[in-house]
């Protein structure tokens, strides 16, 4: 009997299969959340992707998340494209002391979590890129938040810019201080200085490029939604694959772009920003992913140091926001909620670790443990921080936070 | 009764109040911050005073009582510098203009105090709805039969305010094809309307009593009518016109209502008639719907006009009183300004371009509420 039609058992699915299960998984994970235990959707997502991941069913092993980096990069790239086309540069003009409490919020939560790493026993360097990466606020979790709440108001806009800022700080002092990984590696000086220097200045340019030919194609296209839908889509698209492809930073190349699509269309050629139902699909598999990944294994061991890193994380972003929010005209009730909206940590992380730890192995220990048990940690509290500071803010619509 | 004890004021004073837009830049769409810049505007000190209104979306500018055009004019443009800056510091646009173009009603939110709070849990939908944009006009009177003689008598140029100030073609994303859509939000109320066709004041007096005693209305406030007595404030308040998109036609339908009213209440060209309510709704729907280039049909000489016709009649009889008061400019640019059926309404139609874009429309509102004059 010849049975050679039926596939081989037992059957090997592909990628398409896999982008079917973690839109399903991080549905029903999303409501159960929601339903059962009045939890943001995005920790059902979260929690959806560890019951897949490796560390408990292993029905998503390591080579199937290698395989979905390509998810990760589109997902993260429209999530930073919109984070950046939210930001006005007449705002900062027109609030300078805005300007002043964002650095600060980024200068103030990178010194508490050096200077606890340190405290630590950490070598200075390590302690130092790893306070870095742990300035960086999720943007993907604060604007899905304030997008499933349908919050709006003071605490949410600046959560939005603070959260942009403290990722371009993450990110330029984690490459500013990546001459000296190189010649502590006794790497050449030429190295040392060319890589950073390639790493963010392309990484501009391109966001740069990119917008240009944005908003000349929006011009030409009109004002029609359906055709600007289409044409963002392509060039978010297009950029994320030009980083990649290019050995570039995406979050700072779509930011680069968001922000001067927006800061630049002095025209107004652009409208309104909407992705809709589309954009949903790719947050939830970013979010799914990004829980599948998540590891808690060294959590027990690191105990101590990750609750230090945490806890110094959070005061330092309280205590820059109690000291310059109200110059920049934001109540202390308002600064209190913002700091703790502002808890999620980026799952960017996960990324920078595994980056920086490529380049200097030493920093793939124990410090890596400390960072990603505190990504690990906080993919589940920082939704949670954010939405409980929104709806104390009064900037949640009622309807859509009781829901 | 201390409410409705008429205090007489200054003969001729004028006063407005202008509800203004806060609109979020990323959308364009309306934002929810009024309380936080209202608590910012605490600080700084204005003239006037600056009020929440019915949804978090609005803010209510309220001038001090003046004599004269000019000085009003002035106080308008300080509060409205000081509002745009201290807007400028929260991320949000102020504007003019009578509703916003796209905004869905069902997003709005009740500004928290019990007031509002009682008007939601009575009107419902109709409270949200009520986010639209008016411009209110106080002029003095020196006691309440003369303000019961005014609202007779100023309730035939009702249509006038309509139409001189409309600036709501949109809305919830339509253009209306009226120059006031405005006004049909304000239709809904149950006390909308006009006040009844009462002799004096003392005749007031009895009426208000009878439907406080039926338990209908609690305060003046209840009333919704196009021209009400506010005996607290010594005023009739004119409360049809949509708010303006500046406010020096602001500041000049002020002026306007100023000379009729000093004309009216001076010269008494005749008795109030019940004939004006008759033609009332048709008069106003005309305005409301064809602004300048609607009809008008005269009550007192029993025939139709043009509305255009009718208020440049009507500000050549004020004229003689402008100049009195020293605002005969002002008449002669609202003149201008019928002659060429130029209106707010218009201009914000033009702003839309050819993609039909609101949010171009609502961008250049606020560009043109916030430019100094």
């Amino acid at each position: 009997m010849d049975l050679s039609f039926l596939p081989q058992l037992p059957p090997v699915f592909g990628q398409t299969f896999l982008v079917g299960a973690l839109l399903l998984a991080g549905l029903l994970g999303g409501e159960l959340a929601r339903r059962a235990l009045g939890l943001p959707r995005i920790v059902g997502y979260a929690l959806a992707g560890m019951l897949l991941g490796p560390q408990v069913s292993g029905v998503l092993g390591p080579g199937a998340l290698g395989n979905a980096r390509v998810l990760i990069d589109l997902s993260l790239g429209l999530i930073v494209f919109e984070l950046g086309h939210r930001l006005d540069f007449q705002w900062l003009r027109r609030n300078r002391w805005l300007f002043a409490a964002a650095i600060a919020e980024s200068a103030f939560s990178f010194g508490a979590i050096c200077a606890t790493l340190l405290a630590f026993g950490f070598a200075p360097l390590l302690a130092a890129s790893a306070a870095a990466i742990g300035t960086a606020t999720s943007p993907a979790v604060v604007l899905l938040v304030a997008h499933e709440l349908r919050s709006a108001g003071q605490v949410t806009e600046r959560m939005l810019l603070f959260t942009a800022v403290n990722s371009v700080f993450a990110y330029v002092a984690l490459t500013l201080l990546l001459p000296f990984l190189h010649l502590e590696h006794a790497a050449a000086w030429s190295l040392a200085v060319l890589h950073p220097a390639y790493l963010l200045g392309a990484s501009v340019l391109a966001g740069a490029a990119a917008s240009f030919v944005l908003l000349v194609l929006a011009r030409w296209v009109g004002k029609r939604e359906d055709r600007q839908f289409i044409l963002l889509i392509a060039l978010v698209v297009l950029a994320v694959g030009a980083a990649r492809n290019l050995n570039l930073s995406v979050v700072v190349t779509l930011l680069t772009l968001g922000l001067l699509a927006r800061n630049l269309d002095r025209r107004h050629v652009l409208l309104p920003l909407r992705f809709g139902y589309g954009g949903q699909l790719f947050f939830v598999i970013l979010f799914v992913l990004t829980g599948a990944s998540l590891d808690f294994s060294a959590l027990p061991a690191a105990a101590a140091a990750v609750a230090a890193f945490i806890a110094a994380r959070f005061l330092g972003k309280a205590l820059a926001l109690l000291a310059f929010g109200w110059l920049s005209g934001l109540r202390p009730s308002g600064a209190g909620l913002l700091s703790v909206a502002l808890l999620p940590m980026s799952g960017m992380a996960v990324v920078m670790v595994l980056d920086t730890a490529a380049l200097y192995p030493e920093f793939g220990g124990e410090l890596a443990a400390v960072v990603l048990s505190a990504v690990a940690v906080l993919e589940i509290l920082g939704p949670i921080a954010t939405q409980f500071a929104l709806k104390r803010a009064g900037e949640a619509d009622p309807a859509a936070a009781g829901g | 009764m201390d409410e409705m004890q008429f205090t007489p004021s200054p003969e001729m004073s004028i006063g407005v109040e202008l509800e203004l837009q806060l609109v979020q830049p990323h959308d364009l769409d309306l934002a929810r911050d009024a309380a936080a810049l209202l608590a910012r505007l605490e600080k700084s000190k204005l003239p006037g005073a600056v009020k929440p209104e019915i949804t978090e979306s609005m803010i209510e500018l309220n001038s001090s009582v003046h004599a004269s055009h000019a000085t009003l004019a002035a106080e308008l443009a300080t509060m409205r510098d000081a509002v745009v800056r201290e807007a400028g510091m929260l991320n949000l646009r102020v504007s003019g203009g009578g509703a916003h173009p796209f905004h869905s009603w069902s997003d709005r939110r009740i500004f928290p105090t019990e007031r509002f709070k009682h008007v939601l849990e009575r009107y419902g939908y109709l409270a949200k709805q009520f986010t639209v944009f008016g411009q209110h006009i106080h002029v003095g009177c020196p006691g309440g039969d003369e303000a019961v003689y005014l609202v007779h008598m100023m309730t035939r140029y009702v249509p006038h305010f309509i139409a001189l100030s409309a600036a709501s073609p949109f809305y919830q994303g339509e253009d209306t094809s009226f120059q006031s859509c405005r006004l049909t939000a304000v239709n809904a109320f149950p006390l909308a309307g006009h006040m009844p066709f009462v002799a004096d004041w003392g005749e007031f007096l009895e009426y208000f009593e009878t439907l406080r005693g039926f338990g209908v209305v609690e305060s003046m406030k209840d009333f919704y009518w196009d021209i009400r007595p506010k005996p607290d404030y010594g005023t009739i308040e004119i409360r049809v016109c949509d708010t303006p998109l500046d406010v020096a036609k602001a500041a000049r339908l002020a002026a306007y209502a100023q000379a009729l009213a000093a004309w009216l209440l001076e010269e008494r060209p005749r008795a109030p008639e019940r004939a004006v309510y008759l033609v009332n709704s048709f008069n106003r729907f005309e305005a409301a719907r064809y602004g300048l280039r609607g009809a008008l049909i005269d009550p007192f000489a029993g025939r139709k006009k043009s509305l255009a016709e009718d208020i440049l009649d009507a500000i050549a009889e004020a004229m003689p009183q402008a100049e009195r008061l020293g605002s005969a400019p002002e008449l002669a640019a609202l003149a201008a300004d019928v002659r060429a059926f130029a209106s707010d309404a218009d201009w914000l139609r033009a702003q839309r371009g050819p993609a039909g874009a609101l949010g171009d429309v609502v961008r250049k509102a606020a560009e043109r509420w916030s430019a100094p004059a």
